[in-house]
């Protein structure tokens, strides 16, 4: 392999575990509680709506809106090449979540843009895909 | 109408620098204590007279506990070490000001010390620190830097107001004009409209003169009753006003309309504690690191409507970060504000004095990234 420095992978912890590993499955889910049905995301042990400890990972449709895209011109880390965009998607299915996420596109993304998820594959490890939630535009 | 118990009860008497520098060949704590020692000088007395310190860091500056041992001081009364950046500024100092009201200590020494240059650039490893648990949703999109954070916020604010680059430029242009006057100022060259807009992107919205200088320093302040303060070397500055607020860290369930600050809310209450208004206060240090957190800031502490922040600072009548701010005399993650706030109020500011400064507003970063924001009101009080 190359001597170039090694991208950032996903670094799960103890509430996110599940989570990216959905992800690696290509199934984009969070988390929604069982007594108020508010949904929630990154993943927490308690709803921050009603206060229960009562949940279920169910799938969402994987559509959202851009309400911030950004351009990295300078390549603060290592394995990106830069320019690179950024998307920052508010979900369909609860708009204050708003996920950070790759651009997958040869068009520019703009604000206001409908986007639908892109599973993005970007390394194997202990023999398991690691996948990122990336963005496209939404078919039309 | 009842005062707010805090109100006017706390006082900064003691301001001590550094020099600004891209490398300072010193410790972090070399660096503090060369500050609180300032501190000490400035406000007359011996740092053998502190009882209590407060300070904050994101794991890139040595521990209060060790500073507090280098001090000599064997039985403090008061310890705050907060993890947190430039949204935490201003929370240290305003809990040194509950605890020298209240009697939990007397004299309180506030700081910030970082080699934010030389050693620890902020998001520079990739590798954040790992009590941010939410940077895993972020650096493996090659998203985990300051600039790259602000410059989310500056795409929404432009997508919503129709705000121009020429609106971030502005405020590029007047704060490197102000250091200009500021004999601290790390940048004191004015820059026009053309450098601005020919300088290089760093992240998209932004470009090189919308990002904070990254800089080598500390700043101590000295806190202390608004009784003990009377009898202080300079003037007073009484801590009117301390707020504490929430923010956005663009996971939190809460705010997803980027372009109204957490500062928004919590500029109530903190106008409320001080009993003022935006109207009354003389010049604003108003948090920097990036050119649209000054636009948001103008807007969200009351100075002018969401949206107009651009056509307020064309505009020109009131007068922010006199100083040059992070922008250009250096980033000292926001204590820099706190001091310029009190050199104002002191009236020893020199070339860049604001005339007939009696009451500063000085923020925090307004709560993105970390979910948390802090500001002070400071007035001008008596010796006796």
């Amino acid at each position: 392999m190359s001597e170039a420095p090694e991208r950032v992978v996903p670094y799960p912890d103890r509430d996110s575990k599940p989570w990216w590993e959905s992800v690696a499955r290509h199934e984009l889910v969070h988390q929604r509680c069982d007594d108020c049905r508010a949904w929630r995301w990154p993943p927490r042990a308690m709803c921050g709506e009603c206060g229960s400890f009562s949940w279920s990972w169910q799938r969402v449709a994987g559509t959202g809106t851009v309400v911030s895209c950004i351009r990295t011109h300078h390549a603060f880390l290592p394995g990106f090449e830069a320019p690179y965009h950024t998307v920052f998607v508010s979900i369909d299915e609860q708009p204050d979540i708003v996920m950070p996420g790759s651009w997958h596109a040869v068009s520019a993304p703009a604000v206001g843009m409908r986007v639908q998820v892109f599973f993005d594959d970007i390394a194997v490890r202990e023999g398991e895909p690691v996948s990122l939630v990336g963005w496209r535009p939404t078919d039309v | 109408m009842s005062s707010h118990p805090l109100r006017d009860r706390a006082a900064i008497i003691g301001v001590g620098y550094t020099d600004f520098m891209k490398n300072s060949g010193v410790s972090t704590l070399a660096l503090a204590l060369r500050a609180i020692s300032a501190a000490c000088d400035d406000a007359g007395i011996s740092f053998k007279d502190l009882d209590g310190v407060a300070t904050h860091r994101v794991s890139d500056s040595v521990q209060g506990a060790v500073v507090l041992n280098a001090l000599g001081m064997r039985d403090p009364k008061f310890y705050v070490d907060q993890f947190g950046g430039g949204s935490a500024s201003h929370t240290v100092v305003g809990q040194a000001a509950m605890a020298v009201a209240t009697g939990v200590a007397d004299y309180v020494v506030c700081w910030r010390a970082i080699n934010a240059r030389s050693e620890f650039r902020m998001g520079g490893t990739g590798r954040p620190p790992p009590d941010v648990v939410e940077f895993q949703y972020q650096t493996p999109y090659g998203y985990a830097t300051p600039p790259q954070q602000f410059a989310s916020m500056a795409s929404a604010y432009m997508a919503r107001y129709g705000a121009t680059r020429e609106d971030f430029g502005r405020v590029a242009i007047r704060q490197r004009d102000n250091a200009s006057r500021n004999e601290r100022a790390m940048m004191r060259t004015p820059i026009t409209m053309d450098d601005y807009l020919s300088s290089r992107w760093i992240v998209e919205p932004l470009c090189l003169f919308d990002c904070c200088l990254e800089t080598d320093a500390a700043i101590a302040v000295v806190v202390t009753s608004a009784a003990r303060a009377r009898d202080a070397r300079h003037t007073p500055v009484l801590v009117s006003g301390a707020g504490w607020g929430g923010g956005h860290t663009l996971y939190s369930n809460h705010r997803e309309d980027l372009t109204v600050s957490a500062a928004a809310d919590m500029s109530k209450r903190l106008y409320a504690m001080a009993g003022v208004g935006p109207s009354d206060i003389d010049v604003g240090c108003i948090y920097d690191a990036f050119t649209p957190l000054v636009l948001v800031g103008l807007e969200d502490y009351g100075f002018c409507a969401k949206g107009e922040a651009g056509a307020f600072v064309a505009e020109g009548s009131f007068p922010f970060n006199p100083h040059g701010g992070h922008l250009s005399a250096g980033y000292v993650h926001g204590i820099n504000h706190i001091a310029e706030a009190v050199e104002q109020l002191r009236g020893n500011a020199g070339a860049r004095q604001v005339a007939g400064a009696e009451v500063a507003l000085s923020t925090g970063q307004s709560g993105y990234v970390a979910g948390s924001s802090s500001a002070l009101i400071l007035r001008k009080g008596d010796r006796s």
